[in-house]
């Protein structure tokens, strides 16, 4: 075993429970943020003083992930008649894993160079042993396909939903895991496109390797900013986030495909919804806004701990970033109709990134390098479509609207 | 950084097993305390689907509309020609200017997404992608 192996499993270690942490509190922020945006006041009741100091500190309703979390353990945890049983308790295990598994890949501190030291002696079984000078990627796994890692485990989410709808029984659980399904296999293809055209400007499909070429040269964001926004889009669309949360639109389906689920198998699919955010505000961050790069700070590609440690924090705040905007817009937009959400995936992004696929391949066989022209190329793609759209012929409109007065729906005549 | 890219090895995909050891562990712990420390009780009432107050009438389990399976037989369509992509596009960008293979990669690839373009008008023009 390398000592590759023994950092990216402490990686690993670290990040999951950082990544547990964040699931618990950002459901308190998105609480707050939707209390804020909504001019209230969010929870603020539930201290961290355990009944130890007086009721007056309460900490901001910090510990209000805690109660949760006890809550819902203690809750009952109802299993009904009519379901699937075997599926029914496997689904929120099934969306639990590939939202774990998801973020292994993403370069958080770049590459770490070491001079090797000596363990002291008073540490059991290591003391006194010493450890080479070594050079690693700070990621929990190192691998050459890493951006194609990320993209196939997101899209293994799906199955644990339609498990979750199916076993249900439940004809809300049903239509909305059929919704969730459509809706996420449609938003996979723009986004495997957007990752096929980042591929194939940098030709590399290794994370760390994308954001040391990024911070060399100029963020992704500058390069493709409609692909970014595109892409912003897609990974709303794959979390199930507002305002594609067909899936669980409560007017229509009340909880969608989680509606028969309570407790903690309730709770493993948030956690996977959340823990899918963070996932994809990472990729975005990785793709296009150079990673672990600080404008302006020219950070070596290869570093010792202090540049890990800083690299690891702008990472953080990238993502967190990233988050708060998904829950903002959460708040702020309105949902999408099931038609208006599948023609944009079909009709709208798919045409979009296949020619800005096209224009890239052959951006790259002239080897033209500067990112004015992407950018531009960007710019004149995001005009013209919406004229092109017009120029496309439309069939027979199905859903005619009809005049109310002399239709058969008339109040006036019988 | 071309020395290290060489240092790609299986026991780099040592973490990620790791890591789905931890998830599983996780999602199966959860689901098993739960269980336990919950409280339990049944009744014919309780055990009916919540469908909003009305008795259900039927299973879930019944035909539903043909348009998602025309939205899954597209998808396999496209997601297949991306994964074919893949390769092509780590390749093409890192051949030498010179290389007589550098038109040969573009022309068939061309050729490639041109027969998928068309796949893609013969499903608009036929109302794949309407759902009004």
């Amino acid at each position: 075993m390398s000592t590759q192996f023994y950092v990216s499993v402490l990686t690993v270690a670290i990040t999951l429970k950082v990544m547990l942490l964040a699931c618990a509190y950002l459901i308190l922020l998105e609480r707050k943020m939707c209390a804020w945006i909504q001019n209230r006041i969010g929870p603020n009741r539930t201290g961290l003083s355990l009944g130890i100091l007086p009721l007056r500190f309460h900490f901001w309703g910090l510990g209000q992930p805690l109660a949760d979390g006890v809550k819902l353990l203690f809750k009952e945890d109802y299993t009904p008649l009519n379901v699937d049983r075997p599926l029914f308790i496997a689904a929120p295990i099934i969306v639990m894993i590939p939202a774990m598994l998801g973020w292994a890949v993403v370069p958080w501190g770049g590459l770490w160079q070491s001079e090797g030291w000596m363990w002291p002696t008073w540490i059991p079984f290591i003391g006194g042993g010493s450890v080479e000078p070594f050079n690693v990627s700070v990621t929990g796994a190192a691998i050459n396909i890493g951006i194609l890692y990320i993209l196939a485990i997101g899209s293994l989410a799906v199955y644990g939903i339609v498990l979750g709808g199916y076993a249900s029984n439940n004809k809300y659980s049903f239509f909305g895991s059929l919704r969730a399904t459509a809706q996420m296999i449609s938003y996979e293809i723009p986004q495997g496109l957007c990752v096929l055209i980042m591929i194939l400007m940098w030709s590399t499909s290794r994370a760390d390797f994308l954001v040391i070429l990024q911070a060399n040269s100029t963020w992704n964001l500058f390069y493709h900013p409609l692909l970014a926004i595109i892409f912003f889009t897609c990974v709303l669309a794959e979390c199930n986030r507002a305002p594609f949360d067909l899936a669980e639109a409560e007017q229509e389906l009340v909880g969608g495909y989680h509606t028969e689920y309570a407790s903690m198998k309730w709770a493993l699919f948030f956690f996977g919804e959340y823990m899918h955010m963070i996932t994809g505000s990472a990729f975005f961050a990785l793709l296009f806004l150079g990673g672990w790069d600080l404008p302006l700070v020219h950070e070596p590609a290869v570093g010792g701990l202090a540049w890990v440690a800083l690299k690891i924090i702008v990472f953080a705040i990238k993502t967190f970033l990233l988050v708060a905007a998904m829950i903002w817009i959460r708040w702020t937009l309105p949902r999408l109709r099931f038609d208006q959400l599948m023609r944009l995936a079909w009709r709208g992004l798919i045409p979009v990134t296949l020619a800005m696929l096209l224009i890239t391949s052959a951006f790259v066989y002239f080897g033209i390098e500067n990112w004015i022209y992407y950018c531009v190329a960007n710019v004149i793609i995001f005009f013209t479509a919406p004229l092109i759209s017009q120029v496309i012929p439309t069939g027979a409109p199905v859903n005619r609207r009809v005049p109310l007065a002399g239709s058969r729906f008339s109040p006036a005549e019988t | 950084m071309a020395n290290l890219s060489t240092i790609d090895s299986i026991s780099h995909y040592g973490p990620i097993v790791v890591l789905l050891v931890m998830a599983i562990l996780f999602g199966v712990g959860n689901v098993i305390l739960t269980t336990v420390l919950g409280p339990r009780s049944q009744g014919p009432v309780k055990g009916m689907a919540y469908e909003s107050g009305m008795n259900p009438f039927s299973s879930a389990r019944r035909r539903f509309h043909v348009r998602f399976y025309v939205v899954a037989m597209t998808f396999l369509l496209f997601d297949v020609e991306i994964v074919f992509l893949y390769p092509w596009a780590v390749v093409f960008g890192s051949l030498a200017d010179e290389s007589a293979l550098r038109p040969l990669f573009l022309g068939r690839v061309l050729f490639f997404l041109l027969t998928s373009v068309v796949a893609f008008t013969y499903a608009w023009r036929k109302g794949v992608f309407r759902y009004d």
